[in-house]
């Protein structure tokens, strides 16, 4: 828990775990992408690299101001956003239940993960002609590549976490009465939850990762196919402007799990986040 | 030390693993013991001799490879509210208050809210965590918990209360309120109770019963009853020392330990 009064008194540099202050954290967050905007603009001062490879960011947020405003990049944001919720949802609606299912019993597992593993190591973007052929060209190929890149994954990580939960929590139960359901929703799921909803933090980045791949592939509107237009026309800017936002993104999304995870898990140590 | 009616009986209880490489471990061997109701039972040995076992396998947590135990006459096939268990390691459920910890198993058995909440109340405070009722686990020290799952089990009302020294990890002077704790709490509460320890002290103070346990494959060496107490229970520890008879069976239990562990020396 933060302490105000314990906070700023007195802390190192460089301690194994220990917090820092959080204006310190904040501050150190900024500066590495102060640095970065730095270099990049020395960069273009110097001549170094070309204009057209490397536009300054000045010329981005331009671009990104002109997208938006003229040529509807809001929508395909949107249209990413709908894509990654609607698939990342899906995915997990399937992997956490059947995670959690398959750490708890060796049966379920036995069962499931020759399947899953198998399938965890077949990369997603391999399925694109494919699942093109089978879905056409609207949303649905989209939806299938984020949720198979996605699903696999999950799957496994709920598993190994759900496997994790110490026995002698499940064992407390049995001997105060608890019956197999129960011991489930009252131990098993309130012990994983918390190590569940990291690994979906974890997961969304790698549905990005995926989102963008099947916008550039095959797409006509999204944030990916934005970039692909605007790489027909030599326009860097724009195409820059697109990695910000898909960055930006990540970052909110990231920031929106973690305060999800505060909210829902108060009774968690701060360090052990 | 009451009227002897037999709570619980091992009858030739054996059990084996099956380790690394199919190997077969016989952990406990034909241990045969009584415990009667209301009776303190301790269960004492070497370390690695079969305690926890034993201990398990009343619990119902695993199954005897040979023999059978019975509570109350009935065999025991699987864990139940019957047999509450408080674990060496620490077994707060961390997303649950003091409050709700100790009401939990109630809850499980679908005991009435207010019921619940009553008892609950009772035993935090026969616990004296009556200040904590709303504080989670991660802001309990490490005997705080440990009374936070006695009181849980306790709250629970099982006919027969299992420890499996569930004061091996607290500083010598919790560890010893923690005894005079449980001292008050079978004055208090009508409970059998088996407990294991390899801590002599803790044995001879708690215990009504000592079973010792011979080194790996575990069996019955001796089983004694702490008669020089006269059948009451000392309330302070020290007190106890002053008890005649007390140095005498310390002695004999330290001897036993002592060869137990020697022989397993030589065996290494
Ligand atoms: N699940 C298991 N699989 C294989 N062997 C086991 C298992 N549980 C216990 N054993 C073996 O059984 C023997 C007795 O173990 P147990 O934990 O009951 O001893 P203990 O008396 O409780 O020891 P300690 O005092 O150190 O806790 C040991 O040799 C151990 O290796
Ligand atoms: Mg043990």
């Amino acid at each position: 828990m933060k302490n105000p009064e314990t906070e700023s008194r007195r802390w190192r540099w460089f301690d194994y775990r220990k917090p820092i202050p959080s204006h310190v954290a904040v501050g150190l967050g900024v500066a590495g992408w102060l640095i970065f905007f730095c270099a990049w603009i020395v960069s273009d001062l110097s001549g170094m690299v070309s204009e057209l490879l490397v536009p300054p960011p000045q010329k981005v947020v331009a671009a990104l101001v002109e997208l938006i405003a003229e040529q509807g990049f809001l929508g395909d944001i949107a249209v990413s956003i709908y894509r990654v919720v609607v698939s990342f949802a899906a995915a997990c609606a399937l992997a956490v239940p059947l995670g959690i299912v398959m750490g708890a019993f060796k049966s379920v597992e036995s069962f499931f993960n020759p399947f899953v593993s198998a399938w965890r190591y077949l990369p997603a973007p391999s399925f694109i002609p494919i699942l093109l052929m089978w879905f056409g060209t609207g949303d649905a190929p989209k939806l299938a590549l984020l949720f198979i890149g996605v699903v696999f994954f999950l799957i496994t990580l709920v598993m190994d976490h759900t496997r994790g939960v110490r026995l002698e929590l499940i064992e407390t139960s049995l001997t105060l009465g608890g019956n197999r359901w129960q011991v489930l929703w009252t131990v098993v799921v309130p012990a994983v939850l918390p190590n569940v909803v990291v690994a979906m933090r974890q997961m969304l980045a790698v549905s990005w990762t995926y989102l963008v791949i099947a916008e550039i592939v095959a797409s006509t509107n999204g944030i990916g196919a934005m970039m692909m237009r605007a790489k027909r026309f030599l326009h860097t800017d724009q195409i820059i402007a697109g990695i910000l936002v898909i960055g930006i993104l990540g970052l909110l999304f990231d920031y929106l799990f973690r305060v999800v995870h505060r909210l829902l898990f108060p009774y968690i140590e701060e360090n052990a986040r | 030390m009451s009227a002897s009616v037999v709570k619980l009986s091992a009858e030739g209880v054996g059990k084996s693993f099956v380790g690394t490489g199919g190997r077969v471990i016989q952990a406990v061997r034909d241990v045969s013991f009584a415990v009667h109701e209301n009776e303190f039972c301790v269960l004492l040995g070497p370390s690695g001799c079969g305690k926890s076992t034993v201990l398990r396998m009343i619990a119902g947590l695993e199954d005897p490879t040979t023999g059978v135990l019975r509570l109350d006459g009935h065999e025991i096939l699987r864990p139940d509210r019957e047999r509450g268990m408080v674990f060496q390691s620490y077994t707060s459920f961390d997303w649950l208050t003091v409050g709700q910890n100790v009401e939990y198993g109630m809850k499980l058995n679908r005991v009435p809210v207010a019921e619940r909440r009553e008892r609950a109340a009772h035993f935090i405070d026969l616990v004296k965590l009556t200040r904590f009722r709303d504080a989670y686990p991660k802001q309990l020290s490490g005997g705080m918990k440990q009374r936070v799952a006695i009181a849980r089990t306790l709250a629970n009302s099982p006919s027969l209360l299992l420890m499996d020294e569930p004061f091996g990890a607290l500083d010598a002077e919790t560890r010893w309120n923690m005894q005079e704790l449980m001292v008050s709490i079978m004055d208090s509460t009508q409970t059998t109770v088996v407990m294991v320890t390899h801590d002599i002290e803790e044995a001879l103070f708690l215990g009504d019963r000592i079973v010792f346990i011979s080194r790996h494959p575990g069996t019955v060496l001796e089983d004694m009853t702490t008669d020089f107490k006269g059948g009451t229970r000392v309330r302070r520890k020290e007190d106890m020392l002053t008890v005649p008879g007390y140095a005498e069976m310390e002695r004999h239990i330290m001897r036993l330990m002592r060869e137990q562990g020697a022989e397993h020396e030589d065996e290494g």
